[in-house]
């Protein structure tokens, strides 16, 4: 089954086309360079790329696959999760795509389109896993019982860990993102040289906290001359803390629920202290780890056409009335066919 | 010629079909009610009325805008990507134009309006010749006030905008300034109905590359302007 998938719902304007898990192609214009100009992402920008990018890059998915609009047999689009200017050119593109072809369409959340960025990496990934989305937008842990069937755990009470590291970033005076601008400069850091806090690191909750991993950062700097601050022990000291809570709350989830595997994905799982941390400490509780192939971590629509397959599969599909929902929360499928 | 118009610009969404100069159907909403959630379910209502499937249209019509910048994107997004997958061509025409041919048998110069919010105003002016209103000078965004100060001659002023501030204007131009009916917001059958000279004359968009007319910047992208505008005077001529 030919699914084309849609997905705009921050800074990236994306479409792919995904047969029976085979991804044919995998189109992403990232609006990065011009947002950096901004030292953030500006909604009213990013919508605005959106809509100057979208045909190209659904008709570069098209060719770059050899394969034809009318082959397609459902549109997968993200439509709940994210900035609702941005969410809502995609989903217009869409819906017009699905009329126009006489197809399905198939809403998808954006968090299940992350958890099905692991799913489409490797075939054999378990069931059920627990899975940490960590990006500049969200944080969470989700319990995957099966493709479909979802438990939010948790999730950042306050920053995102990816905002966490853009805003320590723009602290330090380095570029936007800041995921590889500090991840660069801790490599000359001494990550033990500066002990910072672990928020919500004893509680037992799956939730998290940055914020205050942040101020401790601008505390510690307060009144201190910048050229005497040795940056590169508070880059690795900070990366430290965001990853050791990232993986001590994993772990703790997946022990908790019994699971054999995590999966970790989002823009921060390109982290390669995040990975190595993971890689290390999961063997030794007896858990694999997966990661996403490099071109699905970040925001991508294979992602949301594989997950879309699978909500079609079970028997869903949205009407041509879908709208765009920017803070909705991650559903499962609610009648899976098998177990109606 | 069987061309679908869109327009999802201002707070008054609608979708028309015309065949030749027949007015098949017209169809509006209130944008309130979701431009997004409403554009398709509505543009196959119109169509199931005129008995026609999307393969029978001839072209479409899309509202380009200057008005919501988020309903805006929703009509040029759907007629775009409904242009490119059914290979039709795409007429975009300019809200402030559309507001214009509504009044194409008056002899005086034409000034549509458009709400742009914070007490301003999108605006252009228009002079009908050989039966079509053609602009003359720069689009306006700014004051009812900053706009009056431009007018030299007698104006028929148009659109909801002009019909509110009709006080304002009135005071600063005194009777020279004549005013449209209140209720002369043109229906997605007049976009399509414009496009069909475009049409015959080959003026098409490019689905691709066809974007909204926003008529004004983020104030983020202000901002950024003014910041890099101020970097670039601290440096050298030239470099
Ligand atoms: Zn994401």
């Amino acid at each position: 089954m030919l699914i084309l998938g849609i997905e705009t719902s921050c800074d990236e304007t994306a479409a792919a086309l995904v047969d029976d898990g085979n991804v044919l192609s995998n189109v992403i214009a990232s609006q990065i360079d011009l947002h950096a100009r901004f030292g953030g992402i500006v909604p009213e920008v990013a919508s605005r790329k959106h809509v100057e990018a979208i045909g190209y890059v659904i008709r570069e998915t098209f060719d770059s696959a050899g394969e034809r609009p009318a082959a397609v047999d459902a549109v997968a689009v993200t439509c709940r999760y994210g900035l609702i200017g941005s969410l809502i050119v995609g989903v217009s593109a869409a819906k017009a795509m699905a009329y126009a072809l006489k197809v399905p369409l198939i809403g998808i959340h954006h968090i299940e389109g992350h958890i099905f960025a692991n799913i489409l990496s490797h075939p054999g990934l378990p069931l059920p896993h627990v899975c940490l989305t960590v990006s500049g937008g969200h944080t969470m842990l989700i319990h995957v019982e099966e493709p479909g069937r979802y438990q939010v755990l948790g999730g950042t009470l306050d920053d995102a860990a990816g905002e966490a590291f853009d805003k320590i970033a723009k602290f330090l005076g380095l570029s936007f993102p800041g995921g590889p601008a500090i991840e660069r400069l801790a490599l000359a850091g001494d990550g033990a040289a500066i002990s910072l806090p672990r928020p919500l690191g004893r509680s037992r909750t799956a939730d998290f906290s940055f914020s205050g991993l942040k101020t401790a950062v601008v505390n510690m700097c307060q009144g201190r001359d910048r050229g005497s601050l040795p940056l590169a022990d508070i880059a690795a000291g900070f990366q430290e803390a965001v990853v050791d809570v990232l993986v001590s709350k994993t772990l703790q989830a997946a022990r908790r629920l019994g699971v054999t595997a995590v999966s970790v994905t989002g823009g921060v799982s390109i982290n390669a202290r995040l990975r190595e941390v993971f890689s290390e400490a999961c063997p030794r509780h007896g858990l694999q780890v997966f990661f996403p192939r490099p071109d699905l971590c970040t925001d991508n629509a294979a992602m949301v056409a594989a997950a879309g397959a699978v909500r079609l599969r079970q028997g869903e599909e949205s009407g041509l009335d879908l709208n765009a929902v920017p803070n909705a929360p991650l559903e499962s499928i609610k009648c899976p066919a098998k177990r109606c | 010629m069987r061309v679908l118009g869109i327009d999802t610009a201002s707070r008054t969404n609608t979708i028309g079909l015309i065949d030749a100069d027949r007015v098949v159907a017209d169809f509006a909403w209130d944008a309130r009610d979701s431009s997004l959630q409403q554009i398709i379910v509505n543009i196959d209502l119109v169509l199931k009325r005129g008995g026609l499937s999307l393969e029978d249209l001839d072209g479409l019509a899309v509202g380009i805008g200057p008005g919501s910048w988020t309903g805006v994107r929703v009509g040029v997004t759907v007629a775009k990507t409904l242009a490119c997958t059914l290979g039709k061509p795409l007429c975009g025409i300019s809200s402030l134009e559309a507001l214009a041919h509504q009044s194409k048998t008056a002899s005086a110069l034409l000034c549509p309006l458009v709400d742009a919010g914070r007490e301003t105003v999108y605006a252009a002016f228009y002079r009908v010749r050989e039966g079509a209103p053609i602009r003359e000078g720069e689009y306006y965004v700014g004051s009812i006030a900053g706009l009056t100060d431009r007018v030299r001659e007698p104006v028929l002023f148009l659109g909801r905008p002009a019909y509110l501030h009709r006080a304002v204007i009135t005071s600063a131009l005194g009777p020279p300034a004549r005013f449209g009916s209140p209720s002369d917001a043109p229906g997605g059958a007049a976009f399509a109905l414009m496009s069909l000279p475009r049409f015959a004359a080959g003026q098409v968009d490019d689905p691709l590359s066809l974007v909204p007319l926003y008529l004004g910047e983020s104030l983020a992208q202000a901002l950024l302007r003014r910041r890099e505008a101020e970097a670039r005077g601290g440096r050298a001529p030239g470099s």
